[in-house]
């Protein structure tokens, strides 16, 4: 039988082959990734994709909860310096209710309640970059001004508006309470109650500021309540972070799955293919010279 | 009985003869290495023989012809079989090209559009901070430009592609010319009765190589081969050529035209000006139109949303980005329509403070476009496509080339020449010659031994 006398095409394509698996294991071992083009798996590389995108929304997610965390701090420390000046206040309104002050030591607790007054202005209108935290959405601007004229003392210039931030997917925190709602409440109203013990201390009997000062309490009780809100969210916050990190760690994993090369078993392919290779090499240098020329003296 | 002159006749015939078809060994010996040489033999045959008195002599050997050893069928598969895996060749180092484009996740369109929606999230924590505003226009512009730039890439592709085309109907029909002129030689010899070996070799194997260029489908007739594409087109009849046409009309991308004027692009298939015209009539526009859909669904369903909110002066949003007329070239026209931060549409009750519209658009990153799949599942499925179609044209490649090769390898087995047959027989004619040599040195003698008779010394 006649066979192909011309081993050199065979030969050359055995030694191209295993070269480029040599190559394709060499790669895989340098990058540390099995998927470089699309064509080495399709569909990994379109996960990928998804994956990628995961994985940048995680990161931003951390990002916002750093920002959003350090807000809420911020508004929840307010609140919390809110709450001292109103036991002040309270105490001093009770000092205000024994009848025997005489008008000199009635006009220096107005005068001590007047500036807790313009102290809790001050704290309603904490603003974090520009953004005051107690004005709802319309929160570029000083929500509380003073306003003697205003049976509260005060004017809000703010509104009622909340916003959320998406912290997860799926997770949407609101991450505001407007002052109206903190500090003007129907269940404890900070400004106006404060408003009527001063004036009650100014022209009112007793009787008027014990029951300012008790609308005092009540309003203390009722901004100690909502401090439950910015704790809460805090909480929230922290336990998605740990989620997300969570979540960092599995798509890191997942991308590793996805495109990640096998070490090991690049190691034993290259092995692989470098030993067919050197065979190969081997067989086309014992067959390539052989002619019947050799024999023939 | 035969006289001694007979026999150095005879003797003088096997040594030509010898001659002759060592000079066959000669020919494939030193043709071994060229591409589409078939080995030839010589035909020995034996001389008439000659009665004399009743008794029959051999007339000793003549060398017949030199005869090429092929099988033509095997070289009609081989046709085929390059014509496939050239046209595969072809797309894949095309695909290979496109893949470049849509090959790093986070680049490209979907890395840009990860991180748009990355600088909405980030503004969201702050509507009012316009360097987050100024973040979301950057991000918005990177946004068009990766879709500008996956447009350019495959554009180039494209063009490169097309250039092609003219390059390849030349050497088409330079190679029909030659394969023409040849094909009229073999017949020529085949009406004389002569073998056409080394002319045919060469016509086969110019074929071979049009092959590698376009769908090339070879009939048999008395009048020697017929060359034609695609349905029936002619390239070569008898000793005739039919040259293609590429642009005839003009047209911004190179047709195909036969040497009558029909526009035959569409029926070119195979080799390397099917596989051209694959990539560039079929793959790249689908390519575009997933890439259009893509901008123009977006633009369409981001702006409707970003419409519902109201910018930092609380003024109802506008178009984010520049609407598009239609989905045709949507990819290259999209656009970011805006270039004043505060005109981005966040607020969803006209405060600037409020964040509550990006929430809105935040939402659009998993939301369904009307193609059904969300703005990154559009792109991933665009990656899939790209990828298997790649991984398709390397597999094609992978199967063509071994099929091919297996086919080389049974021509050779057939054709090939091999080089200690060759020896074989150098050795057996150069014994044969000697022998025959030996012959005339004998009869010689007896001559001598016939003219010294009768002679004393």
């Amino acid at each position: 039988m006649r066979v192909n006398p011309d081993m050199s095409g065979d030969v050359l394509s055995a030694i191209w082959q295993t070269q480029s698996q040599e190559n394709t294991a060499l790669q895989q071992m340098s990058t540390g990734k099995r998927v470089n083009v699309p064509s080495d798996d399709p569909l990994a590389a379109a996960q990928m994709v998804g994956n990628q995108d995961q994985s940048n929304r995680t990161d931003q997610y951390l990002q916002n909860i750093d920002t959003l965390t350090s807000q809420l701090q911020t508004a929840d420390g307010a609140l919390s310096s809110v709450v001292q000046a109103l036991t002040q206040a309270i105490t001093l309104g009770v000092q205000g209710t024994t009848g025997t002050l005489s008008a000199g030591n009635r006009q220096q607790i107005v005068q001590n309640l007047q500036g807790i007054q313009s102290q809790l202005v001050q704290l309603a209108n904490t603003s974090v970059g520009g953004n005051f935290l107690f004005g709802g959405t319309a929160n570029t601007t000083p929500p509380y001004k003073l306003d003697a004229t205003s049976p509260s003392g005060v004017t809000y210039g703010g509104n009622t508006g909340t916003n959320t931030v998406t912290v997860a997917d799926g997770l949407n925190l609101q991450t505001n309470l407007p002052g109206s709602q903190l500090f003007q409440n129907s269940s404890g109203d900070v400004f106006g109650a404060l408003q009527q013990l001063i004036s009650s201390l100014q022209s009112g009997t007793a009787t008027d500021a014990g029951t300012a000062t008790n609308q005092l309490r009540s309003a203390f009780d009722f901004v100690t309540g909502q401090r439950i809100f910015y704790g809460n969210a805090v909480n929230q916050l922290n336990s998605t972070q740990s989620y997300l990190q969570q979540e960092q760690v599995t798509l890191k994993s997942q991308e590793n799955t996805l495109i990640g090369a096998d070490l090991t078993k690049a190691a034993t392919d290259l092995t692989k293919a470098t030993t067919a290779h050197d065979a190969a090499l081997a067989a086309a240098a014992k067959i390539l010279p052989t002619s019947l020329l050799d024999y023939l003296k | 009985m035969p006289g001694l002159n007979t026999s150095l006749s005879i003797a003088v015939q096997a040594l030509q003869a010898e001659q002759g078809a060592l000079s066959v060994t000669t020919n494939n010996i030193s043709n071994v290495n060229t591409p589409g040489y078939s080995r030839q033999v010589a035909v020995l045959n034996e001389a008439p023989t000659f009665n004399e008195n009743g008794t029959i002599f051999g007339g000793g050997v003549t060398l017949e012809q030199f005869q090429s050893v092929r099988d033509q069928l095997l070289q009609l598969r081989i046709y085929e079989e390059t014509q496939q895996q050239s046209n595969s060749q072809t797309q894949l180092n095309a695909l290979n090209q496109v893949e470049g484009i849509f090959s790093d996740p986070t680049k490209g369109v979907g890395g840009a559009l990860s991180a748009f929606f990355n600088s909405i999230s980030q503004l969201s924590t702050n509507p009012t901070d316009s360097n987050a505003r100024q973040a979301v226009l950057t991000s918005a512009n990177n946004l068009a430009g990766s879709f500008h730039q996956a447009v350019t890439s495959l554009n180039t592709i494209g063009a490169g592609l097309d250039q092609s085309v003219p390059q390849t109907v030349d050497q088409i029909n330079r190679l029909t010319t030659q394969i023409a002129k040849l094909n009229g030689q073999v017949a020529q010899m085949q009406g004389l009765g002569q073998d056409p070996g080394t002319i045919q070799d060469q016509r086969d194997e110019l074929i071979r190589q049009l092959s590698g260029m376009v769908n090339v489908n070879v009939t048999q007739s008395e009048h020697g081969l017929t060359l034609t594409t695609g349905n029936g087109v002619p390239l070569v009849v008898a000793n005739q050529s039919y040259a293609l046409q590429s642009n005839a009309n003009n047209t911004v991308l190179e047709h195909v035209y036969s040497a009558q004027g029909q526009d035959i692009t569409s029926q070119i298939t195979g080799g390397q000006l099917g596989g051209t015209i694959q990539i560039r009539d079929q793959v790249l526009p689908q390519l575009f139109t997933q890439l259009n859909d893509l901008a123009s669904q977006f633009t369409a369903s981001f702006n409707t949303a970003h419409q519902a909110g109201f910018d930092a002066a609380g003024n109802a949003g506008g178009n984010f980005f520049t609407p598009l007329a239609s989905t045709t070239d949507a990819a290259a026209n999209f656009g970011v329509a805006i270039t004043d931060p505060s005109l981005i549409a966040a607020s969803s009750d006209g405060s600037a403070g409020s964040s509550g519209n990006l929430t809105q658009l935040l939402a659009l990153r998993d939301q369904q476009l009307p193609s059904g799949a969300s703005p990154l599942d559009m792109y991933s499925n665009l990656v899939l496509q790209v990828g298997n179609l790649g991984a398709n044209a390397q597999s094609d490649v992978t199967s063509s080339n071994a099929s091919v090769q297996q086919l080389t390898d049974q021509r050779s087995s057939v054709s090939g020449v091999s080089l200690d047959e060759e020896t074989t027989n150098m050795i057996r004619y150069q014994r044969a010659y000697e022998a025959g040599a030996r012959v005339v040195t004998t009869v010689d003698s007896m001559f001598t031994t016939l003219m010294n008779m009768g002679v004393t010394t």
